[in-house]
């Protein structure tokens, strides 16, 4: 390990019971957790059953369980230690202990100390976006015995309305989707929901709540397509190669008049006279000469016509059906479902 | 000459409102060589006139009028010049990309009227022509000059006329033309009854010149 990062464990280490200290307030407790820093467990024990006699709040009275659970871990009082980390889950269900930081006694008789009480922890409300009917929102929460476990989703204000989830038998990680909707198939009415998650084994009852928001808005519509992805339109024009053609298709007009001038000159006549047919003649060869160098002039491509007309078509037909889902969007509505902050106490 | 001028008038002025996009019309630069009768009777000249064409989809029109001023060759046998002014006329209905049928018209008249033949025919002919770069066309005609006219009297059973064309865009709206005709009219008379002779009559006239499209 190097040294850095040697120095950041000592940090973490100096740091961490500072932040402890801080949420502490009763002075028995804060010796209690001195003593458990100093590995004076018996000293532990005292003071923390010592702090337990006097008024202290929940998050205190979690901890100076938590001290008397590691206490008897370390001292290998494991049902101890189970009775005690009993009583810090039933005041924080929440609670987790980092198996790297604590020992693996203390770590296992949390964890059997977990799996004696019925707790529903961990609810978790995904935020998530649908359009109603075509989704659901997804719920996940932990139950730590088997129990029989009911879900609901409960309105706040005057309505109150309830909406059950589910209703099963369940053990562990439990995975619900719950699609927001009314039995007619209209989503759920927006505004503020709590999501209740009630386990009941024999006469053990425990529940957990989790608060949302449901809000409604409109379907986003498609945006018409104005080309098609990896489908380019072709130029719909090109220039044919450089040829002799302009200079040949000259020769020949111009052979043409040559000759006919010749044919039809009348014998009675004499021969007449070339200069008219040597300018235009002449004329047309240069020109001829001249758009035989330059670059020809660009022509429709029939095939690349073809094909974008092809390409427009398909766009068409594309837009046809993307206008007929939007007029369908126009008529959804979107949920929109986000948790909200638990408040405190939310669990019992 | 004032018919003539008013009848290319009224067609600068009729085919712009049918088709304004393909009507051109500019002044033109003339060289011609005139032949009559016989070997000797020879002329060559200059001149100038002016040309209008148009087009509305397959059909087309173009009309010249041109005032040469025809001198005497040397060698030849005629003592004195004359001039002469030419209408020309064209009708064309394009059968295919490269090929119009056309009718039209020709008058030529000679001042003094008896120095040489005025002339006037119909013309029913072919043309054919091709794009040979951006903005350049050639073409070649051949029309048949049907129930010709003269001023002496006469009649000519086999009358052909040959064409070649250019037309170059040379910047924007301006044009470039050149267009060469060879006429040959195979003029027959009877001069007091005694018999037909052959008074055939010969003219090559190159039109050089530059037009500008409306």
């Amino acid at each position: 390990m190097s040294r850095s990062v040697q120095a950041l464990v000592l940090l973490a280490g100096l740091l961490a019971p500072v932040a402890g200290a801080q949420a502490v307030q009763n002075a028995t407790l804060r010796r209690a957790e001195q003593a458990y820093d100093n590995l004076e467990y018996r000293q532990v024990l005292s003071l923390a059953q010592a702090a337990l006699r006097e008024p202290l709040t929940g998050p205190e009275r979690a901890r100076a369980y938590e001290l008397l659970g590691f206490t008897y871990g370390a001292m290998d009082s494991i049902l101890k230690a189970v009775d005690a980390f009993k009583q810090v889950v039933l005041i924080d269900p929440e609670r987790q202990l980092d198996p790297n930081r604590i020992s693996p006694k203390a770590y296992s008789a949390f964890d059997v100390a977990l799996r004696q009480v019925l707790l529903v922890r961990q609810l978790r409300v995904d935020s998530t976006t649908f359009v109603g009917g075509q989704g659901a929102v997804p719920i996940r929460f932990t139950v730590t015995q088997p129990a029989r476990v009911v879900t609901r989703a409960i309105g706040s204000g005057g309505s109150g309305r309830s909406f059950l989830i589910d209703s099963g038998a369940w053990n562990g990680q439990v995975n619900l989707r719950w699609p927001a909707r009314l039995a007619n198939g209209d989503p759920v009415p927006a505004g503020s929901y709590t999501v209740v998650v009630e386990a009941r084994l024999g006469q053990n009852a425990f529940s957990g709540a989790q608060p949302i928001r449901v809000s409604h808005g409109a379907v986003d519509t498609v945006a018409h397509l104005t080309a098609l992805p990896g489908y380019e339109y072709l130029p719909e024009t090109e220039i044919p190669p450089q040829s002799w053609r302009p200079l040949g298709l000259a020769f020949l007009f111009t052979g043409g008049a040559v000759v006919g001038t010749l044919g039809l000159e009348s014998s009675n006549l004499g021969s007449g006279s070339r200069r008219e047919l040597g300018v235009v003649g002449g004329a047309a060869l240069v020109t001829g000469f001249v758009m035989t160098l330059r670059k020809p002039a660009p022509r429709p491509a029939a095939a690349n016509n073809l094909y974008n007309r092809l390409l427009r078509d398909q766009i068409a037909r594309r837009n046809q059906d993307i206008e007929k889902e939007n007029v369908a969007r126009r008529q959804q509505v979107q949920l929109t479902v986000a948790p909200l902050p638990k408040p405190s106490g939310a669990a019992r | 000459m004032r018919r003539a001028l008013a009848a290319m008038g009224l067609l600068t002025c009729a085919v712009p409102v049918a088709h304004a996009q393909q009507v051109t019309i500019g002044p033109q630069f003339v060289l011609a060589s005139y032949r009559e009768v016989a070997a000797g009777l020879r002329y060559q000249g200059t001149g100038f006139g002016g040309a209008v064409s148009g087009r509305l989809r397959r059909l087309s029109a173009e009309a010249s009028v041109v005032r040469l001023t025809l001198d005497p060759s040397g060698g030849g046998a005629a003592t004195a010049g004359f001039t002469a002014t030419e209408v020309n006329a064209w009708v064309a209905y394009d059968v295919a990309t490269y090929a119009s049928l056309e009718v039209g018209i020709i008058r030529r008249t000679a001042d003094p009227e008896l120095d040489a033949q005025s002339v006037g025919a119909l013309r029913i002919g072919a043309r054919s022509f091709t794009e040979i770069g951006p903005g350049a066309i050639v073409l070649f005609r051949a029309n048949y000059l049907a129930a010709p006219q003269f001023s002496g009297g006469g009649r000519a059973p086999f009358s052909l006329e040959l064409g070649l064309g250019l037309d170059v865009r040379l910047a924007g709206r301006l044009h470039g033309t050149a267009a060469y005709t060879f006429q040959r009219i195979n003029r027959k008379t009877n001069p007091g009854g005694t018999g037909e002779l052959d008074a055939p009559l010969q003219e090559t006239v190159a039109r050089v010149g530059l037009a500008l499209g409306l």
